[in-house]
């Protein structure tokens, strides 16, 4: 695979996603919560590390889209850098989110043993207008190439 | 709760990474990265015939530890980067430090820093801030 043009990288920066909408259904909650090693959480909680994937589907993209965005030469050619997670309101199941999400920063990086593309995301999740949490997710797109 | 600077977290123990859990996670998360359920794409990579754990998961551990000391809603921050693969089998153990106590209109918030141990590395590290129950 060439190396992507660093003006095509440069131009990722304000992308932004679809937006939409999403549920955390029960029985997704329970597998998440169960994977984690932990027993379910009272009160119509969902475990906070749905705040991964919840913010990815609900803004309408994917994790499959957010590589071939970057240009990812493969899979296996994606490391991550950070995830930077804030909660205004507790995550519960059954409870519809409105979720946007865009690029917030897209950059050749570099170094003197690689060569990497920097793409961070940001995802927000509301309910009714109130801010419900964020996330920032920067991830390296390693070039062999 | 007394917490102060210094204040250890309870650990939260991983006796072992299940590859079976991987492999939820990854139907959830929609996740097609081979590396959590295909062994032999983790050999393709010289990094030995065990699948790696998704980052997230790792970081639910850190999740974990913080809803046993400080309560399920008690999550307010993470920042988490991610050193070194977690692999199945590992065992890890989730641990954490207060670095600061703060206070905001009656509320009370703990910084820390927290990490997964294994066998003394440390393969993931991050912060998190927590609301300190009454």
């Amino acid at each position: 695979m060439t190396l992507p043009a660093v003006e095509d990288i440069q131009a990722l920066l304000g992308y932004e996603f679809p937006g939409g909408r999403y549920t955390i259904a029960h029985w997704e909650n329970f597998l998440l919560t169960e994977c984690t090693g932990s027993g379910p959480l009272p009160n119509d909680l969902a475990h906070p590390v749905a705040l991964f994937h919840v913010p990815i589907l609900g803004a309408g993209t994917s994790i499959t889209e957010m590589f071939e965005l970057g240009h990812a030469e493969s899979g296996v050619s994606i490391g991550i850098e950070s995830y930077e997670w804030e909660f205004h309101q507790a995550l519960r199941e059954e409870l519809e989110y409105d979720i946007t999400g865009k690029v917030t920063a897209a950059e050749r990086i570099n170094t003197e043993t690689q060569t990497y593309d920097r793409i961070q995301f940001r995802f927000d999740l509301t309910d009714r207008g109130q801010a419900v949490a964020s996330t920032i997710v920067t991830w390296r797109y390693r070039r062999t190439t | 709760m007394n917490v102060h600077v210094g204040t250890e977290i309870p650990p939260w123990d991983m006796p072992r990474v299940l590859p079976e859990r991987m492999r939820t996670m990854a139907a959830i998360l929609r996740d097609p990265y081979p590396v959590h359920w295909d062994r032999r794409v983790v050999a393709t990579m010289g990094l030995g015939e065990r699948t790696i754990n998704q980052g997230p998961l790792g970081l639910s551990y850190m999740i974990n530890m913080l809803h046993a000391w400080t309560g399920h809603e008690s999550v307010k921050r993470l920042t988490m980067t991610f050193p070194l693969p977690v692999f199945e089998d590992d065992h890890v153990i989730a641990r954490g430090i207060v670095t600061a106590v703060s206070q905001e209109n009656h509320v009370v918030y703990a910084d820390c820093d927290i990490w997964l141990d294994r066998d003394g590395d440390r393969p993931l590290i991050g912060t998190a801030t927590v609301l300190l129950p009454d």
